[in-house]
């Protein structure tokens, strides 16, 4: 995979990034975000789109060493039982925002993640009001993660109402340090 | 006018500015602001960025969308810490200050005052 200088620079001087993806070619483009994280960060992986299964499954198909991922799935325990992980923890549901946060600052501490990654903010739409995702963004900032990098990954997805997903991103703009497009990457 | 979904914070915001002898409206969301803005003309919106349903970005750019509100003055008071970047869409927007929650009462009314002028 060819690495992008020019991602790796945002990565590096930004500590709140929000990047947008285009359906096609998603998981490429993950691949190619968490590549140009440096190969010795730890990331906090927060799944809300794909169960963590196959969010792990398709980062190593794309060459992605995975061992330095810890995996937070709130899809998984919402539909069947899941079987405690060593690398990954369940949540019972993706609609508990406070159960998030609390699960990323245990993981940010804990297991001493340089960045969190979540894919995708636009999929908590279907679960929450654009205004609650934003509360929950400045919380998320001022608490317990000072230190690690934020890159919130934002979906332009057919499921997801588009006017909706415009108010967040637009709102989510003011936190942000820097808005990449992927599309154009 | 002072816009915020916590009844608590327009009564603190109205008593603060009533004893400055300033003429206080307070509405409870985006949607009454734009409303109540048919029929008044505020020299100064206050106006919280974090509300459910509307936004406070999403009101302002209202605002300065329509014509006949588009020159009013705005100010964000918010508990939002907003980025380097955010600062300079809010300026793009024409917001003349950024007040934080929790303020200092004695601020408030300066920051004001040096607002309407």
């Amino acid at each position: 995979m060819d690495k992008d200088t020019s991602l790796i620079g945002d990565i590096e001087r930004n500590r709140f990034l929000l990047i947008l993806l285009n359906e096609e070619m998603y998981m490429d483009k993950i691949a190619k975000i968490a590549e140009s994280m440096g190969k010795d960060k730890k990331i906090c992986y927060v799944c809300l789109s794909k169960p963590y299964k196959d969010v792990c499954d398709e980062l190593k198909k794309n060459g992605i060493e995975t061992k330095r991922f810890y995996f937070i799935d709130a899809l998984s325990s919402h539909y069947r039982k899941m079987r405690p992980a060593g690398n990954c923890t369940f949540l019972t549901s993706p609609t508990n925002l406070l159960e998030i946060k609390f699960a990323i600052s245990k993981a940010v501490k804990e297991k001493k993640c340089d960045a969190v990654v979540f894919d995708t903010i636009s999929t908590m739409l279907i679960y929450q009001q654009s205004s609650k995702i934003v509360k929950f963004t400045h919380e998320f900032l001022s608490e317990g993660t000072e230190k690690s990098k934020i890159l919130y990954l934002v979906l332009k997805h057919e499921s997801i109402p588009t006017e909706e997903n415009e108010r967040l991103i637009k709102d989510l703009n003011l936190f942000a340090d820097k808005t990449i497009d992927m599309e154009r990457k | 006018m002072v816009v915020d979904d916590e009844e608590n914070l327009l009564e603190l915001v109205r008593g603060i500015l009533e004893a400055e002898n300033f003429e206080v409206i307070t509405v409870a969301s985006g949607e009454e602001c734009l409303e109540k803005l048919n029929d008044v003309k505020p020299d100064l919106i206050l106006l919280d960025m974090m509300m459910p349903g509307m936004s406070g970005r999403e009101v302002c750019e209202k605002i300065r969308a329509n014509p006949k509100t588009k020159d009013l003055k705005v100010a964000f008071v918010t508990v939002a810490k907003f980025s380097e970047a955010g600062m300079g869409a809010l300026k793009d927007m024409k917001v003349m200050d950024y007040i934080t929650k929790p303020f200092d009462n004695e601020d408030l009314v300066k920051r004001v005052k040096k607002i309407i002028g």
